[in-house]
């Protein structure tokens, strides 16, 4: 008889823990993060890992989870085992995720996606992006007025919109100060690979630059510049600490905002699919603190074009717009349609260099 | 203000190739440069190779390397101590890969492989704290007199101090490996162990000490990325450097000199491939990425002729354990 | 008395791996015990599991087995993650442009054709060169991987763009009749067949065949095979293009099961993983079969190992790696002692 006493208690123990487990699941919302990067890359990666955890400290009955270095070729697998393990809201931080989200969500209509720089989206997929052109525009303000030969050097990591509209935006600001300034790019065709950066850097004062702007997950363009004494102009972070002296400014991400109010609206049960495109007046995106060595005249077109951006009143492609080529792309007092801006594919008056075509 | 005149931004072949003419110093520096970490690399495999022992954790050895050279120079501020620790991590960890290949005579390509994965993962674990935080570096330090020599002043001689140390260490290798009592042991366990034991050497104690050799220098090549190339941290910053200098060896035929010419082309055509495009070059940019690969293919091609005239190969016993029979 | 060990062996390496590891997970701030039991659980502890660790050893088995074929005559086949781009090139290049509406039905077999071809030429040049010219092997097909990446880069960023991805770097998504099929409800597909063909025609090619025994006798001792009048140039061409064609194969399933379309990041090192699982499987091709689904788990394992318990990629793959360590070590104790054989 002593096999029903173990069943029973048991039986009782299971009763006890059952309900508990589901108590515990209901209370918390699991919300997963996707990357395809390690968190340590110091860039990208390590900035939406910042917003995760901006989203775990500022709503209690958020739990997260994550998975890094996620190849395009496991995220599939990857969301789906989130999803089986209790996550409902799921935030997949890179472009090539994009047919994976799609297939997964048609599978589970219950959970909640977002897409990080995508533009496909469906019932319950949305798709979210930061303008970081626009602190990139302002930056460029200052890179054109203290650059003395006008002649600065950016050093890209790949050529998709997403870079090219932010080298675009930089140099209409250069060109605003400095109308003959030019930007050459060099493509590094990595996101990370600091010694290759900073190789990369380094040809472009080489060849004569005598600023370095960059959007490369390390600070190594900006380590470069402190040791050549040369200014530069930072990304992803305030990266003044790696180069004090000539840090003019950097243009900034900031996500957690953005995961919060997601997060939030599907708690209140109000999220729906968009395309969220948020800005400096949103939050998610910011201009670094203007080094010391910025004049005063500089800091004051930069404070003005930065309230023009936040009100509206002003967009950072506007026409008159022209091409590498002299021609104009976008006519005067005319702004850019979001899908021309999304597929961005050409560079502006100024910029030498070159995108790979067919 | 020639500079600013310029309207076209587009510039036609002639003009780049002028260009690349008054570019090629910074280029041939550059090549300097990105080669040293990935010969450093290189010449400890070409040690642990020598004695008969492949070893595939370069780019795990490496990483741990760089890994503890930034944070030993970011806690005392002085790079030397970095890479005392770089040398001493390296070294470590490379027992992991001797116990297993030479006492316990496992396979080679798998004790290395996971060897890589380890330090990849060890690294990464224990470097979490230091992501994004500065540190000191070792600077360019011009040799006087020599760096006012006509281009190979400034090629070789306005460096800094971890590529001077290869100046010396690639020589002084060459020489203990072909003139040395030990170089002869080394080569000896590596292309015949039975004779070399006949001999009375000790076959494992000199693997072991080439295995450790050769985990010291990835450190040090590892220490070169984080404390002198650039002073941060980054998980992978390696970059699949190891995996350059594991081809390097045999790039270079076992030969240390050898290796420092591989190393410095590599380099140099990535280097050259940079500054093409920073000039405004219309050349396709998928082209010029892929050249410092396609280029190795075709110096090698070139090279293999000699080789096989001068008869230069593999030791023999290469990633076969050694066994006393009898 | 001598079973018990080859049992008890491996399971003591194996526990003394996990002992290590639960040290380094314990200083990691987890509890060692919760974490294996994810890391079994994931890819073995359900059916989905299973079949998602099934999907993971397909391009394994094909690429470990173009590292095998070379590898039996001391050729180093670094290069499959070269080839599987080359088949994914193949592949998509049939897929975009083959006018297949007429007849769709030999649009797979098509894609597997090219798959192949592109594979098996990619790996020919290395294997020329080391025919004909005796260049070494590693350096070219390491170099190879590099160019075969930027390849994928230039088509996608460039020609075979796709004109609606808003100048993202896509080739359009495949026809339906240009995606492999799958078992329903899972996904697990054609390249698995695939594999397994592909393994039963390396042993049998190996076992059977002339071929296959000039391949061990040059592997053996090259010299003896000369003598013996074995054309060791012929041999060397052959074994990489064969070798090559394999790994394209995992590369269309790649594109054609799991991605639909080709772009960057189709494979998380698959061919260098490959060469962990042909020795691993001490080039046995039907062991492969067996290490490629206990290392595809192992794998999966770690993610599901990320996404329950926050654990950072790194330490996943230090446990991976001191796993692999004492296996190794284990193994080679056992063998060191006499008495595995």
């Amino acid at each position: 008889m002593k096999e029903w006493k173990y069943a029973i208690v048991l039986l009782l123990a299971g009763m006890l823990l059952v309900p508990g487990a589901l108590f515990a699941q209901g209370a918390k919302l699991k919300v997963g993060f996707v990357y395809v990067g390690p968190i340590g890359d110091d860039g990208w990666t390590f900035s939406h890992d910042q917003g995760r955890k901006y989203l775990e400290r500022t709503l209690p009955y958020v739990e997260t989870t994550f998975a890094e270095s996620v190849a395009e070729a496991d995220v599939e697998r990857v969301m789906e085992e989130m999803i089986r393990r209790g996550v409902k809201v799921i935030f997949a931080t890179s472009f090539g995720y994009m047919d994976a989200v799609l297939k997964v969500a048609a599978r589970h209509p219950d959970v909640i996606f977002e897409h990080a720089t995508g533009f496909k989206r469906a019932k319950n997929v949305g798709t979210y992006m930061g303008k970081l052109e626009e602190p990139f525009y302002l930056a460029g303000l200052v890179a054109g007025r203290m650059s003395k030969k006008g002649d600065i050097g950016f050093v890209a990591p790949v050529p998709i919109p997403e870079v090219i509209r932010i080298v675009n935006a930089f140099t209409l600001g250069v060109r605003e100060t400095n109308p003959k300034a030019k930007v050459r790019v060099v493509w590094v065709n990595k996101w990370f690979d600091p010694a290759h950066e900073r190789e990369a850097a380094q040809s472009l004062l080489n060849v004569g630059v005598d600023l370095l702007a960059h959007y490369q997950d390390s600070a190594a363009t900006v380590q470069l510049a402190a040791q050549n004494n040369v200014y530069v102009v930072g990304a992803n972070f305030d990266q003044s600490r790696f180069g004090p002296k000539v840090h003019l400014t950097a243009a900034v991400w900031n996500w957690g905002p953005l995961y919060v109010e997601i997060v939030r609206r599907v708690r209140a049960g109000t999220w729906k699919s968009e395309d969220i495109l948020w800005g400096m007046k949103e939050g998610i995106v910011a201009l670094a603190p203007l080094g010391p060595m910025v004049p005063t005249d500089v800091r004051k077109l930069v404070e003005r074009r930065k309230q023009e951006i936040i009100s509206g009143k002003r967009l950072v492609f506007t026409g008159p717009i022209k091409d590498q080529s002299g021609k104009v792309r976008i006519p005067a007092g005319k702004a850019m349609r979001i899908e021309e801006l999304m597929g961005m594919d050409w560079f502006v008056e100024g910029v030498v260099g070159q995108i790979p075509k067919k | 203000m020639e500079w600013l005149s310029e309207t076209s931004v587009l510039r036609t072949l002639g003009d780049v190739e002028m260009e690349i003419a008054a570019l090629l110093i910074p280029v041939l520096t550059a090549a300097v440069r990105a080669g040293t970490p990935v010969l450093y690399a290189t010449l400890g495999e070409i040690f642990a190779e020598r004695s008969g022992v492949l070893n595939l954790g370069v780019e795990g050895m490496m990483l741990v390397g760089a890994l503890m050279a930034f944070v030993v120079t970011h806690m005392t501020g002085i790079p030397w101590l970095g890479v005392l620790a770089a040398l001493l991590a390296g070294g470590l960890v490379s027992l992991i890969h001797g116990l297993l290949s030479i006492t316990l005579r496992a396979n080679q390509v798998v004790s290395g492989l996971a060897l890589t994965i380890f330090g990849t993962g060890l690294s990464g674990f224990l470097g979490k704290r230091y992501i994004g935080v500065p540190a000191e570096s070792f600077r360019p330090f011009p040799l006087p007199v020599l760096n006012d020599l006509p281009v190979l002043g400034p090629v070789l001689f306005r460096q800094d101090i971890l590529v001077y140390l290869t100046y010396l260490l690639i020589p002084l290798a060459s020489w203990v490996l072909y003139r040395t009592r030990w170089g002869l042991y080394i080569r000896a366990v590596g292309e015949h162990p039975e004779a070399a034991d006949a001999m009375g050497v000790n076959v494992e104690g000199v693997r072991y000490a080439c295995v450790t050799l050769g985990g010291m220098l990835a450190g040090l090549g590892g220490a070169y990325l984080s404390t002198a190339y650039t002073a941060m941290w980054i998980e992978n910053m390696t970059a699949g450097r190891g995996w350059i200098a594991v081809a390097l060896v045999i790039f270079a035929t076992w030969d240390p000199l050898r290796a420092m010419g591989g190393a410095y082309l590599f380099g140099g055509v990535n280097a050259l491939q940079l500054h093409v495009q920073a000039m405004g070059s219309a050349l396709p940019t998928y082209l010029l990425l892929m050249t410092p690969y396609l280029f190795t293919i075709v110096v090698l091609i070139l090279a293999t002729r000699e080789t096989a005239r001068k008869r230069l190969g593999a030791p023999a016993a290469l990633s076969i354990p050694y066994t006393r029979s009898g | 008395m001598w079973k018990v060990w080859i049992v008890l062996r491996p399971a003591l390496s194996l526990l003394l791996a996990f002992t290590v590891g639960a040290a380094f997970l314990a200083i990691a701030g987890l509890n060692p015990i919760k974490a294996y039991v994810v890391m079994l659980e994931g890819p073995f502890g359900s059916w989905w599991g299973v079949t998602e660790t099934v999907v993971k050893a397909t391009p394994l088995i094909l690429t470990s087995l173009a590292v095998l074929l070379p590898a039996k005559m001391q050729l180093w086949n670094i290069g499959a993650e070269g080839q599987l781009h080359l088949g994914a090139i193949g592949a998509t290049w049939v897929a975009l442009f083959f006018p297949f509406r007429q007849e769709p039905q030999w649009v797979i077999p098509l894609m597997i054709t090219a798959g192949f071809v592109a594979g098996a030429l990619w790996a020919g040049i290395p294997g020329v060169l080391r025919a004909y010219l005796n260049v070494n092997e590693v350096i070219t097909t390491l170099m190879l991987n590099y160019v075969a990446v930027l390849w994928v880069d230039y088509l996608i960023y460039g020609p075979w763009k796709d004109p609606v991805s808003l100048g993202f770097p896509l080739t359009p998504l495949f026809p339906g009749s240009a995606r492999f099929p799958t078992i329903p409800g899972t996904r697990i597909h054609l390249g698995l067949l695939l594999g397994l063909v592909g393994v039963f025609l390396v042993s049998l090619i190996l076992g059977r065949t002339r071929w296959g025994f000039e391949i061990r006798v040059i592997g053996d001792n090259p010299s003896a095979a000369r003598y013996a009048g074995m054309n060791l140039a012929k041999n060397i061409l052959l074994t990489m293009v064969v070798a090559g064609g394999l790994a394209g194969l995992a590369g269309v399933g790649e594109v054609a099961a799991i991605q639909g379309r080709l772009q960057r990041g189709i494979s998380p090192g698959y061919g260098y993983t490959a060469i962990l699982v042909a020795w691993l499987a001490r080039l046995n091709p039907w062991a492969t079969v067996l290490v490629s689904f206990l290392l595809g788990g192992l794998l999966l394992g770690g993610d599901s190992l990320q996404i329950a318990m926050g654990v950072p990629v790194s330490v996943v793959y230090l446990l991976q790696g001191l796993i692999f360590f004492f296996v190794l070590g284990g193994d080679a104790l056992m063998r060191s002692n006499g008495v595995a054989k």
